[in-house]
């Protein structure tokens, strides 16, 4: 019986697996424009941009399914996903194999971004990565401080003094004291 | 001057130089990416299930005769207090070492409680199926709930690549050696281990597995609570921890070890 019921899931399973698969190229190929842009923002270069989207859709794409059971918004889940990959983990392992054979696409400009002359796009690409991911989510998505303290998983304080110091050494950098 | 930094901000993340050209080729990247993680996940799991049953077969071969061992050999678990203890020969109270006893395949049998029936035939236990639970302990072979990722990845069962077992990243998951689920352990960074899920070809020591029916889970545990489809029983110990019975409505699909101070959702 239970073996019965077993399959049965099985079969489910693997029917649905190329729906999934279809839903999931469809959500990329609208996503993806979009994502690139918040990762440039958030990597301050088009190439770690395209590398960080890379990673994360294609580790939520091998989870696809589980990742919709979650009744999240998908393409939340992915930012979320992309700030605190940016943070935690991306700077940490980018070297290791995260985008195993990522494609020398030309998805990204010659130059390393289009802003490398903009003094305040040179400011926050000095700032550490947590500080410039609340100051993305903060100016970028517009979120709250609760929202990006539940975005980061950090204490609303934690947020309040990492805006702080990076909004100080803002501007410092740009001579605003 | 504050107001001033804040429009500049907003100003630049609005900035069309932020705009990323996407390649035509980007989304099949993704996509031929994804199905290389699932199918390099499907292949490590095939292959843990044929390594789990060979190693079950080749520990059923080895079972000891003898009555009162109960297996706590074949799957060691990191119990604090009473490892260092050999049973003592003399009879009565048996007090098992392991929390979990696997079971022989069972072709064709659907008494998951008494699985082949041999090692119990032979010498009467003192000890009733009704006593108060056994100081079960939070472990599944060298794994313990609680414990840190550090230390659950020295032990070698885990299989990598970790999975996010959550949006924040706070907690990741992994499939086992001997469980070949994604999300057989669940580590979260603050509380170590808060899930871990019993191989199907085990039993607790009350004889609950894979199989069982929801009535033997409520004999086996009579303080277990119905929760949507789970059944739910909390273990006495430390740290505290409860038994979760998954089923489909009339018999146990999995059987897993729930830190009860976990923080990862839906754990």
């Amino acid at each position: 019986m239970t073996a019965v019921l077993r399959l049965g899931s099985a079969a489910e399973r693997g029917g649905g697996r190329a729906e999934a698969v279809g839903d999931f190229a469809e959500f990329v190929r609208v996503s993806m424009p979009g994502l690139l842009r918040y990762g440039h923002a958030l990597t301050g270069n088009p190439h770690d941009a395209a590398d960080l989207v890379q990673a994360v859709l294609e580790k939520v794409g091998s989870r696809w399914v589980a990742v919709q059971r979650k009744g999240d918004d998908p393409l939340a889940y992915v930012r979320r996903a992309m700030a605190n990959t940016h943070i935690s983990i991306w700077r940490r392992r980018r070297r290791e194999n995260l985008v195993a054979d990522f494609p020398d696409s030309g998805a990204v400009e010659p130059e390393l971004s289009r802003l490398e002359n903009e003094p305040l796009w040179q400011a926050l690409r000095a700032l550490p990565p947590r500080q410039r991911a609340v100051i993305v989510l903060r100016y970028y998505e517009n979120l709250s401080e609760t929202e990006i303290a539940d975005t980061l998983g950090i204490s609303c304080g934690t947020v309040k003094s990492q805006t702080s110091k990076a909004m100080a050494s803002l501007r410092t950098r740009l001579g605003k004291d | 001057m504050a107001d001033d930094l804040d429009d500049e901000l907003r100003r630049l993340f609005s900035d069309d130089r932020l705009d990323v050209h996407v390649s035509p080729e980007a989304t099949d990247a993704v996509l031929r990416g994804a199905d290389r993680r699932r199918r390099r996940r499907s292949a490590m799991a095939t292959a843990v299930a044929v390594v789990t049953l060979v190693g079950a077969g080749i520990g059923l071969t080895q079972l000891p005769s003898s009555d009162d061992h109960w297996v706590g050999d074949l799957l060691p678990t990191s119990v604090p207090t009473s490892a260092s203890s050999p049973p003592p020969s003399s009879s009565s109270s048996v007090v098992p070492t392991t929390t979990v006893i696997p079971s022989p395949p069972n072709p064709g049998g659907s008494n998951p409680g008494t699985g082949t029936g041999k090692p119990t035939s032979t010498k009467p236990r003192t000890t009733t199926p009704s006593a108060p639970p056994p100081a079960e302990t939070a472990g599944v072979g060298a794994l313990v709930l609680g414990m840190s990722e550090a230390d659950a990845l020295k032990t070698k069962t885990l299989v990598e690549p970790s999975s996010p077992a959550d949006p924040e990243g706070k907690c990741v998951a992994y499939a086992t050696t001997s469980v070949p689920d994604n999300n057989a352990v669940i580590i979260s960074s603050a509380k170590g281990i808060v899930r871990l899920t019993v191989p199907s070809t085990a039993k607790t020591q009350r004889g609950i597995g894979v199989g069982s029916t929801v009535a033997e889970v409520k004999t086996a545990y009579p303080t277990a609570a119905q929760s949507g489809t789970e059944l739910r029983v909390e273990m006495t110990g430390t740290p505290r921890w409860t038994y979760v019975f998954e089923t489909d409505g009339s018999a146990v699909t999995s059987v897993r070890k729930r830190l009860s101070a976990g923080d990862c959702p839906g754990v």
